[in-house]
């Protein structure tokens, strides 16, 4: 698993404490690999303004196979509602297995 | 009737900000913990009844010592609503699809170490993109 966040290296790193998580998080302060995506929030820039970035992600989950190809896009129209555990398990469970 | 007694205002002044205090702490607690319910719909509920119980204060008359209560109430209500206007989201249609093959990429991981995506290859990969740790 591969996470992309506008965080700050060391915010990653307390998050990743804090939640136990395991997984390559990477972090994206220019937005380069959100742009590289074409995932960049083209409206409103809803983050507190102390944070620097010049916008943000929608967020976004895909699963991608061996070969690099996208299989599986679920993408938030609101970033309040974001890729349920259970759908994205079921995604799992439907092209992987 | 004695002129100390507290106002109803100030008791509703002061029950609305318990009721905004008590969702919002829920609220931020659950966000800390990556644990936002699919339905919001009880979280919308307290809120908009926070600021509701704040406005009901103000128009019996909080007093001195209601006002406050009443107005943080309001706001913190109003809270939900507000970030709800403006979650939508926008992005442009030349976004990634599915079939398609993913961009090479590098970026810092949290150990300011660069990641190449070229490690992704031979594997499936779930990749998730985030707003950030807030």
């Amino acid at each position: 698993m591969v996470t992309v966040s506008t965080d700050t290296p060391e915010e990653i790193r307390d998050r990743r404490y804090a939640h136990g998580l395991r997984a390559d998080m990477l972090s994206d302060r220019d937005l380069a690999v959100t742009d590289a995506f074409g995932l960049r929030n083209l409206g409103y820039h809803s983050g507190p303004p102390t944070d620097e970035v010049e916008a943000l992600p929608v967020p976004t989950s895909l699963l991608i196979d061996r070969d690099g190809k996208v299989l599986w896009v679920d993408q938030a129209e609101n970033y309040q509602r974001r890729s349920d555990p259970r759908v994205v398990l079921a995604a799992l469970k439907r092209h992987l297995d | 009737m004695s002129e100390t007694m507290v106002k109803p205002g100030t008791i509703l002044g002061f029950l609305a900000l318990a009721i905004a205090a008590a969702t919002a702490g829920t609220w931020f607690y659950r966000v800390r913990m990556v644990d936002i319910p699919e339905d919001r719909t009880l979280f919308v509920i307290c809120f908009l009844a926070a600021a509701g119980v704040g406005i009901a204060a103000l128009v019996k008359g909080a007093g001195k010592l209601g006002v406050l209560p009443a107005l943080l109430a309001i706001v913190v209500g109003a809270f939900l609503p507000f970030t709800i206007a403006i979650s939508e989201q926008q992005v442009a249609t030349t976004g990634v699809q599915v079939g398609e093959t993913i961009p090479h990429f590098t970026a810092l991981d949290d150990r300011r170490e660069m990641f190449d995506s070229k490690n992704l290859a031979g594997r499936p990969v779930l990749m998730k993109f985030f707003r950030a740790h807030w």
